[in-house]
């Protein structure tokens, strides 16, 4: 698995939220779970910068759950996990920051989670494709009329 | 004006509820084959409707606008209204960088100002080509017909090397000197119009953040008056893209950037009449800018009007109403406007019964003699 940890929530999010939570609650099953800060549902503010000055400006909210936690073992291991994922879920910000936690300190359960990380990632793969599909689908080359070259034949 | 309370009409409110949800399951009588319009039918088959939900409510919930369009049974200013009242129920947890749209995952992108344009032009999903007739096979589309559409199209289209992003049009042109320099405010803080009021006069940031929740049609409306004359905007879609704009938020214990999710949104940049420098420089041409939620095109063009309309006006006055920002910006919201509407039905009976009287009272010495 070769995504880098910031890539991960894109990733995984490419799976259901059940499938999400019950895998959460597999890998802590032998663990200790801490809220660093408490699972929250709540809105975003997208900032964006305009196209034609760069001044930044709000688009909009979204909606936005967050989730820090720490994992213990009964060795005494410990790990920290978060999660900021656009969703009206706390318990997937919950569950993503566990699947965060034992990913990146390789705690038991961690090759299900980077299994389901490939896994989403192909998913997500296969979204971008088709975007890019639509793209090369309609590519466009408009000709002057005074001039021969006709796209109409190309794909 | 003055309001009276009223009390009574529980039930026929109650009644007046109930009547509304027979109406939107009475399709149902004596129909077997009736159902329910599912959630994710709403979010692919009615996407612009979908579309014009979350920009004018002003959050990016697909799913809860589609809600909101079920409940509603399609009234885009309900169903903009009730997913306003949703985020009002919800804590602001994070804002996100400003964000900058050349990341953006496109699904279409033109330019009108250029045929040949780095990265190239795609047309992407769009009906402006199309003719605008009635489709009648659709009105019996049959369910395996329907399936099929989406797979054939995809076993048809090649494989695509294209890159995941692509180069702004105004930049290039600003790399020539053609346009005007970016903003000295450029990494301030911009104005939050879910917080704060609107108190003339207000910066851009509070213009765009208006507009880019504003009703489509609103807008749609004053850009209008100055395309056909009321304005001298005259302007020239350098870009207008559409496509997902990945959210960034810091990792809470990396702090690294993540991408927490995407947006759909629609992006148009304008090239407007150039005009002299004032400190001496060259001539540039004058710049616009629209961007809402979702895919929609005629409300990002008509907000890139209307954002040059309104530097001209902030900066040599207002000579029209879409120049004039408390005008524009004040008129568009759609929940404002249809609140204001539909108060008129509420009853009035005692200003109206003042009135009564006035009128009989005026009338009376008008017969008298003088």
């Amino acid at each position: 698995m070769n995504l880098e940890r910031k890539d991960w929530i894109r990733a995984l999010t490419a799976h259901p939220a059940t499938v999400l939570n019950a895998l959460a609650e597999d890998v802590t099953a032998g663990c200790d779970v801490k809220f660093k800060s408490l699972p929250q549902a709540g809105l975003g503010l997208l900032t964006l910068t305009d196209g034609a000055f760069h001044e930044p400006y709000y688009l909009g909210e979204f909606p936005l759950s967050a989730c820090s936690i720490e994992l213990s073992l009964s060795d005494g291991r410990q790990a920290a996990g978060g999660a900021q994922v656009m969703a009206d879920d706390a318990e997937l910000a919950r569950s993503l920051a566990i699947l965060d936690a034992v990913l990146a300190a390789r705690f038991p359960g961690w090759e299900r989670v980077s299994a389901h990380i490939e896994s989403g990632a192909s998913r997500r793969a296969e979204e971008d494709r088709r975007r890019r599909v639509m793209l090369a689908a309609t590519r466009v080359d408009f000709a002057m009329l005074n001039n021969a070259e006709d796209d109409d034949d190309e794909c | 004006m003055s309001y009276v309370a009223i009390k009574g009409g529980g039930q026929a409110i109650a009644g007046a509820a109930a009547v509304s949800e027979y109406l939107r399951t009475e399709e149902g009588l004596g129909n077997t084959g009736a159902e329910p319009l599912a959630i994710d039918a709403i979010l692919h088959q009615l996407r612009h409707l979908v579309d014009r939900v979350v920009s004018e409510g002003g959050v990016y919930h697909p799913r809860f606008a589609a809600l909101a369009i079920k409940q509603s049974m399609g009234d885009t200013l309900e169903a903009a209204f009730a997913l306003r009242a949703w985020r009002s129920t919800r804590p602001r947890l994070s804002e996100t960088p400003p964000l900058d749209t050349s990341r953006m995952r496109l699904i279409r992108r033109i330019s009108a100002a250029f045929k040949d344009i780095p990265g190239g032009q795609m047309l992407g999903p769009t009906p402006d080509y199309a003719l605008r007739l009635l489709r009648l096979e659709l009105m019996d589309e049959s369910p395996d017909a329907f399936r099929a559409v989406a797979r054939n199209w995809l076993e048809k289209c090649p494989e695509a090397e294209l890159p995941d992003t692509f180069p702004k049009v105004l930049d290039a042109l600003r790399a020539e000197g053609l346009l005007p320099p970016v903003s000295a405010t450029r990494g301030q803080t911009a104005f939050d119009i879910t917080r704060e009021p609107l108190v003339f006069p207000v910066p851009r940031s509070a213009q765009l953040a208006t507009m880019a929740r504003a009703e489509t049609g609103s807008l749609l409306a004053i850009a209008y008056s100055n395309m056909r004359g009321y304005g001298d905007v005259h302007p020239t879609v350098a870009e207008l893209r559409v496509g997902y704009l990945p959210v960034m938020l810091p990792h809470p214990v990396t702090g690294e950037f993540v991408e927490a999710g995407e947006v759909l949104i629609t992006e148009c940049e304008v090239v407007a009449m150039y005009e002299a420098d004032e400190a001496g420089g060259k001539p540039v041409f004058t710049i616009g800018y629209g961007a809402c939620f979702g895919h929609n095109e005629v409300k990002a063009i008509s907000m890139a009007i209307l954002d040059r309309a309104l530097q001209k006006g902030m900066k040599d006055g207002a000579n029209n109403p879409s120049e004039d920002p408390e005008f524009v910006l004040l008129h568009v919201d759609g929940v404002d406007s249809m609140g204001f509407a539909s108060h008129y039905k509420m009853p009035h009976y005692v200003t109206f019964q003042s009135d009564l009287d006035r009128l009989r009272t005026t009338q009376q010495k008008s017969g008298e003699p003088a």
